[in-house]
């Protein structure tokens, strides 16, 4: 029955069905149906996302979808953000460039997340793709301005260039220059990465001014205060603004010039940058504040009483991005005034500091979870926790999908009754029940792996440091968190056990990292030997670890399901287990 | 540490779908040992034996839980393709495993580097902490010309490349290189060999980096010094 209305369709009727259906994670159930559909899908797929980039190799991408127009790639782990992955680990990007230079000449869009790429990346990129229309690198490195010339030069149909927390070689500011005056088509740009050298503000102001249909722009810390108003008078039509450094000489012709640019932006509704904020200068931005949705102040090193007054003019606010300066104090403001938060993201200003330099606690958040009903996604930095307060917030928020708190100082005990955090954490699984991603901190045993086995059962991405007592706390995540795709884990006393017990299981996750915990190198070999479609990369820059006894443990371990086999592009630091000799040395 | 992997797999390749569940490897943490009584060390064949005597797993409490809840409702779990490379056993771990075992063979004792600081903590992008140093440092700068330092303690901890021990130094002390480097040459019989210096003085700033002293002018490096360390002069 099913095989005769399959084929009673025409294939362009079942392809105009799927082009509806965008979501990666959807396109994937179809493409199962059957084999006809398949097919079809496989022609008609427009966007690939490859969430680990050798997890399968270009090759293989270009032979299934034939026709696609966008493509996105991560690379490193995650945990590279905080330098836990060396320098030359991998993640190069220019092999895929190169191959689908060669396939895909109407490629449009590249997006990369943790990726090296290099100046001969971008200029093959802007060499070979003629229609090409959006660069997004997102914590990317290995580049200079002398690439980004040649895509402003090349690209003509260009429409958005967004470079959000990369690593920049800033040659030269004159890179802008090259986009040609007869250039229009830019609808976004963020180079708010950029250096802190001086900026062509003329090239800038005249892109802005001849790309009409310019809606974000996110200008770098080396633009000052007194060029913003400049720039802004040509770009009313703008959504989305970053600043460059917010700070100048008070002086009220700069203000008026400001605030009168501003408030003719009628369609803003982000702002960010705020880099050196002078507190004088932001009544400025009052008039724009009440249809602002989203704010990101984790530059602005302006204290509570500034944070207070000015989130109180922002009633639709969704999501805030600010550093712990705000208090517990402003948290309490932000409660009552932004009903509609979504995100909350309350950043360290003094990160290594050995005390605590504002009164920034878990009252905080815990009045942000109370007040705020649409709130789902968090990212918070403190010094103390209680499971009470855990307790009360996943009480009042249970829809939280993303929880992610980071108590400074590793181990560190509920402060009322010097327990552990378990049952904190534990109320946060169990009552949220939508959980996708987890960040855990404090003192914690291997009764919070417990919970988060038994209740965590859409979570996908769990984040763990300096927690547990044994294999067990591993074993339960494993072996509980159906939804799991990536794991990392830091600093645990987890060793060979949960994961050679589980080893099944992480074919069904996208990677596993483990630094500093206890897997031994017998394991890691094992483990490489018995699972062809893993690949298990020891990381280790303390020397080959087969010089070691076989029962040392690795110093790090990045295992990813992949169905490209083991890569060859790794650095002397990096050995992959693989079933021949146990030991591939690069 | 011993690993006994219990390598050898069965031979019989067909199980009872209950003995493949990796999922329903019932631990139950009060009570004593789950379904598989099944010691690490023994060898496979009494691990099937022992398996195929297991008790079922029961159906899942749907939330809440008595302290004899089983965990999983096992009719919705998939077999998995491959067997485990260790069947899991419910002994406390302890038992088998010292603790202690990760700190003698772990280069990463909880707290590398005898507390001078972990590498990636608190885990804010590096990126981010860019913008931090230029805050930290016009604070500390700020702080230093009103004579004042940013932690109560003045000292702070030497240490030198090849010498186990570490020692403290009052760095309140000193208003200059020239006056740190002598005193740390006489504290760790140092000298100068014709004229060259056999030692570079580094030191590991609040953003957990490693830096070269002489990079940098002396409030800089007295505004963000956590604490020193000496390294040998390869030139």
């Amino acid at each position: 029955m099913h095989k005769k209305m399959a084929f009673s369709f025409p294939d362009e009727v079942l392809e105009h069905v799927f082009s509806f259906i965008q979501s990666d994670k959807d396109r994937n159930a179809v493409s199962m149906v059957c084999k006809s559909w398949y097919e079809i899908e496989r022609w008609c797929r427009r966007k690939v996302f490859v969430g680990n980039c050798y997890a399968v190799s270009p090759r293989m991408v270009i032979r299934r979808f034939p026709e696609f127009r966008s493509i996105e790639l991560k690379g490193k782990p995650h945990f590279a953000d905080f330098n836990l992955v060396p320098d030359g680990w991998g993640g190069y990007v220019f092999p895929w460039i190169a191959e689908m230079a060669g396939a895909y000449p109407w490629l449009e869009e590249i997006r990369l997340k943790r990726m090296v790429v290099t100046d001969e990346s971008l200029e093959l990129i802007a060499k070979s793709f003629k229609n090409f229309k959006v660069l997004v690198l997102s914590s990317c490195e290995g580049f200079s301005t002398d690439g980004l010339a040649a895509i402003a030069a090349s690209c003509k149909n260009l429409k958005e260039l967004d470079l959000r927390d990369c690593e920049v070689d800033d040659l030269s500011a004159h890179w802008l220059s090259h986009f040609p005056e007869t250039y229009t088509s830019l609808v976004s740009l963020n180079i708010s990465c950029l250096g802190s050298d001086e900026a062509s503000f003329s090239a800038l102001e005249r892109l802005v001014h001849r790309c009409t249909n310019l809606k974000t722009l996110r200008l770098n810390r080396a633009v000052p205060l007194d060029k913003i108003a400049n720039i802004l008078r040509h770009a009313p039509q703008l959504v989305e603004f970053g600043t460059g450094t917010y700070t100048a000489d008070v002086r009220p012709d700069v203000y008026s010039d400001l605030a009168g640019v501003l408030s003719s932006c009628k369609e803003l509704k982000s702002l960010s940058g705020f880099w050196d904020v002078i507190p004088d200068y932001l009544p400025a931005i009052y008039p724009v504040c009440s249809k602002l949705t989203s704010l990101n102040l984790s530059y602005a090193t302006i204290q509570s009483p500034d944070l207070i007054k000015l989130v109180s003019h922002c009633p639709n606010l969704q999501r805030l991005l600010v550093l712990d300066y705000i208090e517990d104090s402003g948290l309490e403001v932000l409660a009552s005034s932004c009903k509609d938060l979504q995100e909350l993201r309350v950043f360290p200003s003094d990160p290594f500091g050995a005390e605590p330099n504002v009164s920034l606690t878990e009252q905080g958040l815990v009045a942000v979870s109370l007040g705020c009903p649409k709130l789902q996604s968090v990212l918070y930095f403190c010094r103390r926790m209680s499971n009470e307060a855990l307790v009360t917030i996943a009480r009042s928020r249970p829809n939280f999908t993303r929880f992610r708190l980071c108590i400074i100082e590793p181990k560190t005990a509920d402060y009322l009754t010097l327990e552990p955090l378990d049952v904190g954490f534990g109320a946060i699984v169990q009552y949220c029940k939508d959980l996708r991603r987890l960040s855990l901190s404090g003192l914690l045993t291997d009764r919070v792996f417990e919970y988060i086995g038994t209740y965590a059962k859409k979570l996908e991405m769990l984040s763990v440091a300096f927690a547990g007592d044994s294999d067990l706390g591993l074993h339960h995540v494993l072996s509980g968190c159906e939804s799991l795709r990536k794991l990392e884990i830091r600093d645990c006393p987890f060793g060979d056990k949960a994961l050679l017990a589980n080893a099944a299981k992480l074919e069904t996750m996208r990677s596993l990292w483990m630094s500093s915990c206890a897997v031994s190198f017998a394991a890691c070999k094992l483990l490489g030997q018995k699972m062809p479609r893993l690949n298990v990369e020891v990381i280790d820059e303390r020397g080959p670890p087969d010089s070691r006894p076989e029962n040392c443990p690795v110093d790090k371990l990045y295992i990813y399901r992949s169905i490209a086999g083991p890569r060859f592009d790794m650095p002397p630091f990096v050995w992959t287990m693989d079933e021949d000799s146990g030991l591939r040395l690069s | 540490m011993e690993l006994q992997l219990g390598l050898s797999l069965p031979s019989t390749p067909i199980f009872p779908f209950k003995m493949l569940d990796l999922n329903s490897y019932g631990y139950e943490l009060r009570e004593g040992l789950g379904p598989f009584g099944i010691n690490v060390n023994n060898n496979c064949d009494s691990c099937s034996s022992s398996c195929s005597s297991s008790s079922s797993g029961g159906a899942d409490d749907g939330g809440g839980g008595t302290k004899k809840r089983r965990l999983f409702d096992e009719e919705n779990r998939i077999v998995p393709k491959t067997l485990p490379l260790l069947f899991w056993t419910n002994q406390r771990p302890n038992d088998e495993d010292e603790p202690k075992d990760v700190d003698d063979h772990s280069s990463s004792a909880i707290f590398k580097n005898d507390g001078e600081g972990l590498v990636g903590w608190p885990p804010v992008k590096a990126w981010r902490k860019k913008v931090r140093r230029r805050v930290a440092n016009v604070r500390a700068a700020v702080e230093n010309s009103c004579g004042g330092r940013a932690s109560s303690s003045t000292y702070v901890k030497v240490k030198m490349e090849g010498n186990a021990i570490a020692r403290k130094i009052d760095i309140s002390l000193h208003h200059s290189f020239e006056s740190l480097t002598t005193t740390l040459m006489r504290m760790f019989d140092i000298s100068d060999e014709n004229g060259q210096k056999s030692f570079k003085l580094t030191y590991l700033d609040r953003e957990g980096d490693w830096l070269l002293a002489e990079d940098v002018p002396w409030r800089t490096f007295i505004g963000s010094l956590k604490c020193i360390k000496l390294i040998r002069s390869r030139c």
